[in-house]
């Protein structure tokens, strides 16, 4: 035969081959969708890709709904309850001092005691609250924690000239409480506020409907409808068992999906309405309360010279019950409240806040009168009926609700997790039937054509 | 118990990043450190204003009259429970005690003792030695603590007998009210801590200086050059002199008597540059009343009373002086 190169040219009349057109090499690759075995591999293809997605989409859908919920109870929730915590042991505190400074020179031991229980209480919440919080609410943990020592050596250096019968214990305790109320509760305050935000954000994060996963689970449904219809015309048999395992496999799995994610959503719903809402309400009231009750004190204590807690103490309980005694926080809390122990709990508080009122207006008519001792006794002396007594009811009354509602809560937020249990091994489970169920059905048909 | 989502995992793994790519972005575990700006300055008193406003021009100043001279008194004191009828003593023995406005916050003037519960002080036992001429028992008596705003209104409309509160007279004042005769002769000076080295106001131009809102010695501070910083109540003053927030508190020596007294560590310098003569307050419309304290007063002057009062009270301004001379204008 010669060179390669002369047995080319020795074939006359052939031109040279062309190069191959794009379009020619596109069919040639798609060659075998023209024809069935071809195409149902396709399809499969297609389906089991359509259900692996739509599984892990559901399967890490479920699984960060499951974190969020937790981090709900374990960590916002909680987080509500350190800064609720804060709030309130710095309002105590500064009532307590308050009122130990009306027992003359030698405070009550169990005020000290509830005093010293504050500052422990609000250093504590403080570093929970510190340590969970970031951004600009953290710089408010940083001012109280600033602050806190100063306002201690305040109260102390106040205490120290009380026993002493100087009165210049009492600027130290109006300076303590100024720092008080112009710094320490404002910043409380703002804690507060950021971790009952907080709360609601990670409460509708937890709550999202999955749009995703279930468009996904719609296409693979569909995906799977048309692979049936195909394999119908093709083999004129009327149903594929394989694909009929799946396609109910898929439709279990976006039902569990939808029904497990609106059940979490309206435990969530009701952790809210049920729970920290009323908490909230019931907290707030309970801070008032405490601040009317510094108030009172301080008008006292100032000996003539307290307008202005007069005053604050008007605005804060009218804060607390309205103008009218049933309104204000009290009644937005009565209002909300959706069982009988909150809504008892609230009566009574709004029972003991009317009656403080009356008592602090014999109070107020026995001070003015110049009766001080009098107006004393009233306040701190013995009997249930004294401002402090009544009190003391209020803010116990307030204190069980909150307790109780702090409970419904976490019971609600337990149950949105528990709405979602069995989901993730569920959801493998049925992906593993989506998948089997169509390679099985659909491997079948194929290898009918080899 | 992981191994039974082995499974799962595996599928979760696979896809997390493709389902999650947009929503996720977390990467708080490596950012740097917060850097936060805490207030360090001292607490400051409720109320307090630095600088303070300083009042408006000093009251007209320019009228002839003698704030000291009061009315005199008609013979000698009635005994005890025998006032002549008709009269206001009349009516305070009638109702069986009398009702004195007080201070319960100026110590050593009239304050309440921590340890008691009761008013004490200079003016206290002024007002229980009248009661003792009225009733024969100091006792018979009613203290209503008042604010020194309210010192003219509660003796104008009559919820008080009389005012002994630290009371200047002025000829402002003597168109609302009567006055007894001087019974404490007070002027502003200055307190200072003892290791200051400061002894007059004129060292204080340039430096901060506490006194009570909305009083007189705010003016005279201001006008001596000195920073004035305004408190609600004069203790508030002592409480910033202790932290270092001022230099020097400056109003009349009564008070600072007061001030001066609950800390060894300040003391009273100066010479007095006001004149604060004080006096008991009693409503126009009792002009018998007044007499009558003044013949109180002249008996206490010249017993020995007033001296011990003195010595009793306000011993850290020095020993007891010769007590004020009475003036009369009738």
């Amino acid at each position: 035969m010669g060179s390669h190169g002369s047995a080319v040219a020795a074939v006359p009349g052939r031109s040279v081959v062309p190069p191959p057109r794009p379009w020619t090499v596109l069919r040639r690759m798609t060659a075998p969708l023209s024809q069935t075995p071809g195409r149902l591999t396709a399809i499969l293809a297609g389906v089991v890709a359509l259900g692996l997605l739509f599984g892990a989409t559901a399967l890490v859908g479920v699984r960060q709904r499951a974190d969020l919920v937790r981090g709900v109870t374990v960590r916002s929730g909680e987080l509500l309850v350190a800064a609720q915590n804060l709030y309130r042991a710095l309002s105590d505190a500064d009532a307590i001092t308050a009122s130990a400074f009306l027992s003359n020179g030698l405070e009550p031991p169990e005020l000290r005691e509830r005093y010293q229980r504050d500052l422990a209480d609000a250093a504590a919440a403080l570093t929970v609250v510190s340590a969970a919080t970031d951004g600009r609410s953290a710089s408010a943990a940083a001012r109280i924690a600033a602050r806190l020592p100063v306002y201690s050596g305040l109260v102390e250096t106040a205490r120290t000239y009380n026993r002493q019968g100087l009165p210049l214990g009492v600027a130290y305790l109006q300076e303590a409480s100024g720092l008080m109320r112009d710094e320490l509760l404002p910043a409380a305050r703002e804690l507060y506020a950021a971790a009952s935000a907080e709360l609601d954000a990670a409460r509708d994060r937890a709550a999202g409907f999955p749009w995703i996963a279930t468009l996904l689970g719609l296409t693979t449904l569909g995906a799977l409808v048309l692979a049936q219809l195909y394999l119908t015309r093709r083999t004129n048999r009327l149903l594929n068992v394989g694909l009929l395992v799946s396609t109910g496999a898929a439709v279990l799995l976006l039902g569990w999906l939808i029904a497990s994610a609106v059940a979490a959503a309206a435990y969530l719903q009701a952790s809210r309405d049920d729970g920290s809402a009323q908490m909230n309400l019931l907290a707030e009231a309970r801070i008032a309360g405490l601040q009317a009750r510094a108030d009172e004190a301080l008008t006292l204590v100032a000996r003539g010279n307290g307008a202005a807690f007069e005053q604050h103490y008007v605005v804060v309980m009218e804060q607390l019950a309205g103008a009218d005694g049933a309104g204000g926080l009290l009644g937005e809390a009565l209002a909300a409240a959706s069982d009988q122990p909150t809504r008892q709990a609230v009566e009574t508080a709004i029972a003991q806040s009317t009656a403080w009122s009356a008592a602090h207006r014999q109070v107020r008519a026995l001070d003015d009168r110049g009766e001080f001792t009098e107006a004393v006794r009233a306040t701190i002396g013995p009997g249930d009926q004294t401002t402090a007594a009544i009190f003391n009811r209020l803010d116990e009354a307030l204190a069980q609700a909150i307790t109780y509602n702090g409970e419904r809560f976490e019971r609600k937020a337990t149950s949105a997790g528990r709405a979602l249990t069995g989901a993730d091994v569920g959801f493998v489970v049925l992906t593993i039937l989506i998948l089997a169920g169509a390679v099985v059905g659909m491997q079948r048909r194929i290898m009918e054509y080899r | 118990m992981m191994s039974r989502h082995l499974v799962g995992r595996l599928l979760a793994g696979l896809l997390t990043v493709v389902v999650t790519a947009g929503a996720a972005g977390c990467g708080a575990d490596d950012a740097a450190l917060p850097d936060y700006q805490v207030p360090a300055d001292p607490p400051r008193p409720v109320g307090m204003r630095d600088p303070a406003v300083v009042p408006s021009s000093a009251p007209n100043a320019s009228e002839s009259c003698n704030p000291r001279a009061s009315l005199r008194p008609s013979g000698a004191l009635p005994p005890p429970r025998q006032m002549p009828p008709r009269t206001a003593m009349a009516r305070i023995v009638q109702r069986g005690r009398l009702v004195v406005g007080v201070d319960q916050n100026s110590y050593q003037f009239g304050f309440r003792d921590p340890l008691t519960g009761e008013l004490t002080g200079f003016d206290i036992d002024i007002a229980r030695e009248i009661a003792r001429s009225l009733f024969g028992d100091p006792d018979k008596i009613q203290f209503r603590a008042i604010s020194s705003a309210d010192r003219i209104k509660v003796v104008k409309d009559g919820t008080v007998d009389m005012v002994v509160r630290t009371m200047t007279m002025n000829c402002e004042r003597w168109r609302e009210v009567s006055f007894s005769t001087e019974y404490f002769t007070a002027g502003q000076r200055i307190l200072v801590t003892r290791s200051s080295g400061i002894e007059s106001i004129a060292q204080l131009r340039g430096k901060k200086v506490c006194a009570a809102d909305g009083s007189t010695s705010i003016r005279n501070i201001a006008e001596a050059g000195t920073i004035p910083v305004s408190v609600v109540n004069w203790t508030d003053c002592l409480v910033l002199l202790q932290q270092n927030q001022v230099v020097a508190v400056s109003t009349d020596d009564s008070i600072l008597a007061g001030l001066a007294a609950q800390d060894p560590n300040t003391q009273v310098v100066g010479p007095r540059f006001s004149d604060e003569p004080y006096g008991i307050a009693i409503a126009k419309t009792s002009p018998e009343l007044v007499r009558f304290v003044n013949a109180v007063l002249e008996k206490i002057r010249s017993d020995g009373t007033w001296t011990r009062l003195y010595n009793r009270w306000l011993r850290s301004l020095g020993p007891a002086p010769a007590p004020p001379k009475a003036q009369y204008r009738d």
